[in-house]
């Protein structure tokens, strides 16, 4: 089932003279299940892309549909994205990414707060995220005492916690080791599999596309399908 | 789960110390109430203790506390047969300071007549009351001298007997109270020295007078110089027969020439209106000054310490959290932070006041006025948090 589809989305920052044309006219689908990576260097448009179909940063043009419900369409933009966001998406990010007067229980659980569930039921899920994510026994730890692998099985855990139909990953394997980083794509692998969401992932380290159902390549802002 | 308390777990010390300073300067507010209140008590504790309903003074005069006023100690007599007076009593008061024991002791000297007992102690916390007509004295608990201290005023000895507690003069001096010849005594007699200097400017002045008579002025000197006239009084206090209207006996009393007679309401408000009301205008502006400062001071903490956490409160927008949870957050632990203080405050307050050296009288309407004001300013100071918390971006999560 297709959960994401991008139509000639355009980002351009600035305007007259200075105006940079981050995005242009990019066409993007994911399906549910599907694991598909942006692939490209740094400074060529894959963040901006991805900020754009999470609402973060507003498009000049084009459309955006998520699960069905367009989000964005030519200057027009659904009512409340922080809802939307909170019921559709996950996110996880290359650093930084865990809210630092927290533990790693609490960050799965406050991201379930914020989805509505709460009490018992939240901590049992929050428990169930973190043993399969296999960071349990660090629950009660806060993020600076926890290795950076341990931190990014965390915020997994947190995007995962409102079971999103969309997973957006901004270079998650970034400041992680070849290893680890080997590890946290499987993990995508099997997310995206088991619960059925479509992960897509920006990444500008070509060693990590092993695995993805979709690559797309971006270079100065232009999308192109395939490696 | 509550984020303001995990946040503020984070660095208790740090937010337990900025709760200690915002506690201290609200403890100077809260003493600030409780000073003026303490310049009422005592302004008025004299009055209020007095037992009398009229206070004669010397005509045109604001006495016997807001301005000095004489008058003939024998007009008890005359106030006595006033219809519905039931008792008139004579009233001294005057401030000394004398050095004693290496430091220098200032007190109230109220003299009162014994008989009648008005204008005297009327709660012993410790020791009795004035038994004998000289040398013993009742003092407040204030002027540290403890029963049976002897005390050299003048020209005699005057024994501590009993203790009061809480009785100041408008200036905030503790009161010892004599009887009445006492008071005359230590305010009016000279010492020798005194004696000699006056007996000779005296013989001066009568021997230019009567040049052809040094007997007689020798004689009249002395008598000038060594007879000073003691039978004076600052007002006379006077009670009323039950039911009596104050206000018509002291404008019966008014119409003497020499004389002019407040009600206990009217002294109040004089000395309300005149030493008290300056007292008041300065303490206000002292309050006002200290609750700006307070708010000043919890908005920059509160500001601070948001921009301490606009990392995690993108985040938080960024995954869906709503509006009133940033909000939520500011808020709480601006109000934490007041709240804490609020506390502190009370706390030193009620470990302090009895040291401060003027009486700092806080009631509890004083506490629930800032009770009031402190949440007001919480949350007055977490609106610039708040709004630089809801101009962040959720995009800047993604900023490393």
């Amino acid at each position: 089932m297709e959960v994401v589809r991008i139509e000639n989305l355009t980002k351009v920052y600035g305007s007259g003279k200075t105006a940079v044309t981050a995005v242009r006219e990019a066409n993007l689908v994911a399906r549910s299940g599907e694991l598909v990576a942006i692939l490209g260097p740094s400074g060529s448009g894959k963040t901006t892309l991805l900020t754009s179909i999470a609402g973060i940063v507003e498009p000049t043009s084009g459309r955006v549909t998520i699960g069905g419900v367009t989000t964005y369409d030519n200057g027009w933009k659904v009512r409340d994205l922080s809802r939307f966001r909170r019921e559709h998406l996950g996110f996880i990010f290359q650093s930084h990414n865990l809210i630092d007067f927290l533990t790693a229980r609490e960050n799965v659980l406050m991201a379930l707060q914020i989805g509505g569930v709460v009490g018992s039921a939240a901590v049992r899920i929050a428990q169930e995220l973190l043993d399969y994510l296999g960071v349990g026994e660090r629950q009660g730890h806060l993020p600076e005492q926890l290795s950076g692998g341990e931190q990014q099985r965390v915020a997994i855990a947190r995007a995962l916690a409102n079971s999103p139909q969309v997973i957006l990953a901004d270079e998650p394997t970034a400041a992680l080791d070849t290893e680890r980083g080997e590890s946290v794509m499987a993990l995508f692998r099997g997310i995206a599999r088991e619960k059925s969401s479509a992960v897509i992932c920006v990444t500008h380290d070509s060693r990590m596309i092993e695995g993805f159902d979709h690559i797309y390549q971006v270079k100065d802002g232009l999308v192109s399908d395939g490696p | 789960m509550n984020l303001a308390v995990r946040d503020l777990r984070r660095r208790p010390g740090r937010f337990a110390l900025s709760c200690v300073g915002v506690g201290l300067l609200l403890t100077l507010v809260l003493s600030y109430s409780g000073i003026y209140n303490g310049f009422v008590y005592e302004a008025l504790a004299l009055i209020n203790r007095s037992g009398a309903d009229l206070w004669v003074v010397q005509r045109d005069t604001r006495g016997p506390f807001a301005e000095q006023s004489r008058l003939p100690q024998d007009v008890r007599y005359r106030m006595a047969i006033v219809p519905g007076v039931a008792a008139a009593s004579p009233y001294i008061f005057y401030l000394i300071q004398r050095p004693w024991q290496g430091r220098s002791l200032r007190l109230a000297v109220v003299g009162y007549d014994l008989h009648s007992g008005l204008g005297g102690p009327t709660e012993i916390v410790s020791g009795r009351g004035i038994a004998q007509a000289h040398y013993e004295l009742v003092a407040d608990v204030k002027l540290n001298l403890p029963i049976g201290t002897k005390l050299h005023l003048g020209l005699n000895d005057y024994t501590v007997v009993g203790l009061t507690h809480g009785v100041m003069s408008s200036s905030g001096d503790p009161v010892a109270f004599f009887s009445l010849a006492d008071a005359q005594e230590i305010q009016f007699v000279k010492d020798n020295w005194a004696i000699r200097d006056l007996r000779e400017r005296a013989s001066a002045a009568y021997r230019n007078a009567l040049p052809t008579q040094p007997t007689l002025s020798q004689q009249l000197a002395s008598k000038f110089a060594d007879n000073p006239d003691l039978h004076t009084a600052n007002a006379i206090l006077i009670r009323l027969d039950p039911g009596v209207d104050s206000r018509a006996v002291a404008e019966q009393i008014g119409r003497w020439k020499y004389f002019t007679a407040y009600t206990t309401e009217q002294q109040s408000q004089l000395m309300l209106a005149g030493t008290v009301e300056r007292g008041r205008r300065q303490t206000l502006l002292f309050r006002i000054f200290l609750t700006l400062a307070a708010t000043v001071i919890i908005a920059q903490i509160i500001y601070t310490m948001t921009l301490e956490k606009l990392k995690p409160i993108a985040l938080l927008k960024l995954i869906g959290a709503p509006n009133r949870t940033i909000v939520g957050l500011v808020l709480q632990e601006s109000l934490a932070l007041g709240l804490i203080a609020y506390v502190v405050a009370l706390l030193v307050g009620s470990w302090t006041y009895d040291k401060w050296p003027r009486l700092v009288l806080v009631q509890t309407t004083d506490k629930l006025i800032l009770l009031v004001m402190v949440v007001g300013i919480c949350i007055l100071a977490s609106a610039m948090g708040v709004r630089r918390a809801l101009r962040v971006e959720p995009g800047a999560a993604l900023t490393g």
